[in-house]
């Protein structure tokens, strides 16, 4: 690069390296102003399942979490495919992987403080892994590969042997039980997230968070109502250690309030009561607020399939025939319209934006016609199907939708509509009886298609209860296929092409009936700066996007 | 409350003396025009509602579960959406396809309110039934036995009294609806209307047999009962013949009453989700799925809850009139109390 | 009069315990409400849920289970299996609304349903009487919550004369609070309106047949004072008790479906939340609490009677 040209552009960072200094540490709290500052309100009708980095495992919690607690690794803060790529956060740089796949190590940057004034060090990475096992967290079953981590879990073992630290020089040592493609991406999630070993081990810290490492820090939370996070007056020492990919904050506080009622949502933002929404926009308010408030509100993509499980160890739909028919039969469009217009068809097991996503048909429709035929062909002597969704609004139509589609195919369909909270344990509890077909979705755990491959469609993942293969597939060779990849680099070569015919391979078996991926909103208030703002692919909406005007 | 031969007014005595009190009562019943109205609105109402799939097939050409997301219909020439691209559905109109519009599944509103309407009904009456049955045995048995019998039964009622209505109606709706009731022999499928019957008619149980057991306790001093045992008749004997029919006009206005309120317990249990399951309708279900469309299409939520006043409100008029004719001595205070003052 | 009350304390327990019991038969008999399963996550393995029942102690037998359930409830220590929060503390955070609701509906229906009884009595048979009672029976034939709907869609929306529903604490603004509860009020008032009007009604014609307002009469009071002072107020004390049976029911769970479509952060709707999730510690609690009200003012209406009526003590035949 020119000399001359590279003097200009070390000393434009520089600048704007200092003007941005300058800007975060102001105590400008007024609001406004074309600066970074202010306070703004938002909305969620389910209040984050917990306000713990090792146990939350909702998407509203995630996305309220993420820029409080910083792991190792994070997510680039950028909309899009860019936002899944993993980056160095508290770590100085991606792991070093041994040859063998199975040692990663990492350097924690130096001088780096809580938001109380503690330091952060490496053993606190340790601690938080530990925590996930003692505190029984939902996460705990990704960090199994960690060498020692099930002998700690089940309390053979006081301290997890596969990871060693230095706190002197903020090295970290772990060891894999395997190779394992999605490690980067675990260490990137906020399960990972060092916490300051005064957190109490084994029990939830919801009620008394622990100190933040991010750019936001929670000072009150009243759960399940409201919660407020306000800057964080230690980041600094994270952003001087060199952490540049961990964005700072836009905004002073942020007020989280919990409101049930969707529609008065959308009323309180167009009256510009509150600023942002968590939640996508109802049905009924869309055509309304797309026509008048277009220019603060868009469509997001967001990484998911919907689609319709089949059991395949029951009749009728042990027979790939039928299953087939279900495919051709099902219309993504009325779906759609069920959604509000949300809904963007497809008939892959991978979404868009999930490396090794390829777009075809093999089943175009929709065509009731071939069905019926392949029904025919097949003449299952079992036409009694059980149908099952969740009681969710959207939900129910979906399954009123298919019991209707299933009834008009020749079979005498009964539908059973459970309370959401325990719809996903009760089909994937083996002993319900006739779990026949009903509604799916999966959101994605982190941008790998491994997290969608192997939870749902493994061999493996068919368990006695909390299943989530509900279609109970397990093709030898495509279980074989899985395990021969998630010991690669999803970047090395023919990766992603492999996972694009493992996609292929299951829906020429027609295991599932996908039939789309949901799109969010966007839906803020009028002194909100849109175009800053961006909805991240795995976090949902950034909360340090968030900026007035 | 026992049925005592006053004469109403307007009838000569003549006619009176040696009547059955039944036909008085009945006298004084179509003296009263506008509970007599609310009645045959009622018996109207049933009858339209079961007439359900006269208008399914022959006006509507449609069942109440199809669904018709991306079906078009001709209207005025113009092959109009049934369900909009962004979901809104197609709204009311004259015309004997989608007459009160569709719903967000396309399916047609009028021909579903009619058979919900069916489905409400019938839960009305059939739990109706099943209270009146239980709540007559407990009131006759404690009333008759009193003792620990009474003492064991009442605790009964408290506890179902006690039990906070509409908990105990979703616990046990929520609940059974996923593995059905299975007691012995006895075998109910989760989604089985009978469900939300027997759970509506054992919740009212108490209301009716408290006021039921007080009138047997105060009949059970009275001498013709006293006769009765001296002349030897068993227990059954007194209690069905002797006690019941002197509360049976008490049964009947309560009765009535009755399925009025079940009708509303019914909506309530449907609207959150634990009465009458999917894909049926029953004006409570509607409602409940209305209610998500409040704001673009609001006759999905208005039309079913009118109908539910409707129904419920020609009943509580009915009901009143039959209460207002069994039992004269309300009616002639009135009278007398008019008279005094001109 | 001690042991009588005694006896109905008693009563009180009792009842108390066999509807705790037969909650928790309920929801242990249901299958799939496997709490272990569903805190464990949607990815758990075998030992991880294993793990979760230990801790909880849900592989302890029904009957210890029931005993340490009902131990945390008096203790103040019971935490929800779907959310982990202690459900004493929420069903406490509840109460400010819930008695809001609950209390400023009851100043609102007695007032009316007396005056509107009231006047129904006095113009009985006239046109009065006839509007008030179409009145009375419309407000008892509407389902409560679609009652709520309809005014918040006309009153909220299509017009915006209230707000779209939502708490504000009385502490933190009076007159907010009474705003945004005005709506609900008048939703739950309604229905209790028409009942007790036409209660009254009939009892004050009843009254007014009686030889002591004869007398009244005779000693040249005149007719309003007859009807205020001695038929009015004997016509209420049915009127009193019977208030007291419906207010313990509405605090009782009555308000569920007025809190849930006005989304009022109370007892109400907390226990819609918990019975559909199938979350049985709030749920048993919540039942509790809603059945000990009913109990209590059942009770102390009893021990009013009791009082007034002597022969009711001494274990004669109760009033109808």
């Amino acid at each position: 690069m020119h000399i001359f040209r590279r003097a200009l552009i070390i000393a434009c960072v520089a600048s704007l390296a200092a003007f941005g200094v300058a800007a975060c540490g102001s105590d400008d709290s007024s609001g406004g102003g074309g600066g970074s500052g202010g306070d703004i309100t938002v909305n969620a009708t389910s209040f984050p399942d917990y306000i713990d980095p090792q146990l939350s495992y909702t998407v509203e919690g995630w996305e309220v979490l993420w820029n409080v607690y910083t792991p190792l690794l994070t997510y680039r803060h950028a909309r899009g495919k860019e936002g899944t790529e993993v980056v160095p956060a508290l770590a100085e740089a991606l792991p070093d992987i041994s040859p063998d796949g199975k040692t990663y190590k990492l350097k924690l940057r130096p001088n780096m403080k809580y938001s109380d004034g503690t330091p952060i060090k490496a053993s606190d990475f340790t601690y938080a892994i530990q925590r996930l096992f003692k505190t029984d967290s939902g996460g705990s079953v990704f960090y199994n590969v960690i060498a020692g981590a099930t002998e700690y879990a089940d309390g053979a073992a006081d301290t997890i042997t596969g990871i060693t630290t230095d706190d002197a020089t903020g090295d970290i040592t772990i060891q894999l039980t395997e190779p394992n493609g999605t490690f980067d991406n675990l260490l990137g999630l906020m399960f990972a997230a060092p916490i300051p070993q005064s957190t109490p081990l084994d029990a939830d810290a919801t009620n008394n968070p622990p100190p933040a490492s991010g750019p936001f820090m929670f000072t009150t939370v009243d759960a399940p109502r409201t919660l407020t996070m306000e800057r964080n007056p230690q980041f600094q020492t994270v952003k001087d250690a060199g952490a540049d990919e961990v964005a700072d904050a836009g905004v002073d506080k942020i007020t989280l309030i919990e409101n049930k009622n969707q529609s008065a949502q959308v009323t309180d933002i167009m009256q510009n009561k509150v600023d942002f929404m968590m939640d996508p926009v109802p049905s009924d308010r869309l055509q309304e607020v797309k026509s008048r408030y277009s220019d603060r509100f868009r469509m997001e993509d967001s990484i998911n399939t919907y689609y319709m499980f089949m059991n395949t160890e029951r009749a009728p739909f042990n027979d790939v025939r039928v299953r087939q028919a279900i495919n051709y039969a099902i219309d993504p469009e009325a779906l759609n319209r069920i959604f509000g217009g949300r809904l963007h068809p497809t008939q892959q097991v991978l979404p868009p934006g999930m490396p090794g996503y390829q777009e075809y048909k093999l089943y175009p429709g929709p065509d009731m016609d071939k069905a019926r035929a392949l029904i025919a062909e097949a003449n299952p002597a079992d036409r009694d199907i059980t149908v099952w969704t969740d009681d969710e609004p959207d939900r129910k139509r979906i399954g009123e939708y298919y019991h209707d589609l299933l009834t008009q195919l020749g079979f005498n369909a009964t539908l059973k509509v459970i309370a959401g909270d325990v719809y996903w344990t009760t089909v994937g509890n083996q002993s319900t009886p006739d779990v026949d077909t009903g509604f799916a979705d999966w959101f994605q755990d982190f941008p790998h298609p491994d997290d969608f491959f192997r939870p749902l469609l493994h061999g493996d993942s068919i368990l006695p209860t909390n299943g989530n293969n509900l279609s109970r597939a397990n093709i030898a060779e495509n279980n074989a296929k899985m395990d021969e990849l998630v010991t690669k680099q999803i970047t090395d070569e023919g990766v992603e092409q492999q996972y694009a015919d493992l996609d292929r391979a299951y829906m020429e078996q027609a295991v599932w009936a996908p039939y789309g991926n949901e799109q969010f909103t966007t839906f803020l208030s009028e002194r909100m700066d849109f175009d800053k703002s961006y909805h991240h692919l795995l976090f949902k909406q950034d909360f340090t996007s968030f900026a007035l005007k | 409350m026992v049925a005592v031969p006053e004469a109403p007014p307007g009838v000569p005595e003549s006619q009176v003396q040696g009547r059955n009190p039944w036909y008085l009562a009945w006298l004084r019943l179509r003296r009263n025009k506008v509970a007599l109205g609310c009645g045959l609105l009622f018996v109207l109402i049933v009858a339209v509602c079961l007439a359900a799939p006269l208008w399914a097939d022959y006006v509507a050409h449609t069942g109440p579960n199809d669904n018709h997301i991306t079906d078009t219909v001709l209207i005025d020439g113009v092959e109009t959406d049934i369900v909009a691209p962004d979901g809104t559905p197609l709204g009311p109109g004259l015309r004997g396809r989608y007459l009160l519009g569709a719903d967000q599944n396309g399916r047609d509103v009028m021909v579903r309110l009619l058979y919900g309407g069916r489905t409400s009904i019938y839960i009305g009456l059939a739990a109706a039934a099943v209270t009146t049955v239980l709540a007559v045995v407990v009131a006759l048995l404690a009333g008759y036995y009193r003792g620990w019998i009474d003492a064991v039964l009442s605790r009964v009622l408290d506890v179902i009294w006690a039990f906070p209505v509409l908990l105990l109606g979703i616990a046990l709706g929520t609940a059974l609806a996923i593995g059905g009731l299975k007691l012995g022999v006895i075998a109910i499928a989760g989604d089985s209307i009978w469900i939300p019957i027997l759970i509506i008619g054992l919740v009212y149980v108490p209301y009716m047999a408290r006021p039921l057991r007080g009138e047997i306790l105060a009949l059970r001093e009275k001498e013709f009962v006293e006769a009765a045992v001296a002349q030897g008749m068993g227990p059954l004997r007194i209690m069905v013949g002797e006690l019941l029919p002197n509360i049976v006009s008490t049964i009947i206005v309560f009765f009535t009453l009755n399925i009025a309120n079940n009708m509303l317990l019914e909506s309530a249990l449907s609207f959150l989700g634990a009465g009458v399951r999917p894909p049926n309708a029953s004006w409570g279900t509607m409602i409940a799925d209305g209610y998500q469309m409040i704001y673009t299409a609001p006759h999905l939520t208005i039309v079913p809850g009118l109908m539910i006043v409707v129904t419920v409100l020609s009943l509580n008029v009915f009901g009143d009139g039959l209460r207002d004719a069994l039992d004269p001595k309300a009616r002639i205070r009135i009278e007398a109390n008019d008279a005094g003052r001109h | 009069m001690a042991r009588f009350i005694a006896r109905r304390l008693l009563g009180m327990v009792a009842v108390l315990f066999a509807i705790s019991v037969i909650v928790f038969l309920i929801f242990n008999v249901v299958p799939n409400s496997d709490p272990a399963a569903r805190i464990a996550g949607k990815n758990a393995d075998p030992d991880l849920i294993a793990r979760v029942n230990a801790d909880l102690g849900l592989d302890q037998p029904l009957p210890v289970q029931y005993v340490t359930m009902m131990k945390q409830i008096f203790t103040g220590q019971l935490t929800s299996y779907a959310s982990n929060r202690n459900v004493v503390e929420q069903i406490w955070e509840g109460l400010p609304a819930t008695f809001s609701l609950c209390i400023g509906a009851a100043v609102i229906w007695m007032s009316l349903a007396v005056l509107f009884g009231y006047l129904s009595a006095v113009h009985a048979g006239r046109f009065a009487d006839r509007a008030l009672t179409v009145l009375s029976l419309v407000g008892i034939s509407m389902p409560v919550f679609w009652l709520a709907a309809i005014l918040l869609y006309f009153l909220s929306f299509k017009v915006q004369l209230f707000p779209t529903g939502s708490y504000v604490d009385l502490t933190e603004d009076p007159l907010d609070w009474a705003y945004h509860l005005v709506l609900p009020w008048f939703t739950l008032a309604v229905l209790f309106i028409g009942f007790y009007s036409r209660v009254l009604r009939s009892n004050m014609l009843d009254a007014m047949n009686e030889d002591y307002v004869r007398t009244a009469r005779a000693k040249g009071l005149s007719e309003r004072q007859v009807r205020i002072r001695h038929v009015l107020r004997n016509s209420m004390i049915p009127i009193v008790t019977l208030f007291g049976l419906d207010f313990g029911m509405v605090v009782g769970g009555g308000a569920i479906l007025t809190e849930t479509v006005y989304n009022l952060p109370g007892v109400g709707l907390y226990a819609g939340e918990a019975i559909r999730s199938l979350d049985l510690p709030p749920l048993m609690a919540v039942t509790m609490f809603g059945a000990f009200f009913i109990v209590l003012f059942n009770t102390v209406v009893d021990v009013a009677y009791a009082v007034l009526d002597p022969r009711i003590r001494l274990g004669e035949a109760a009033p109808a």
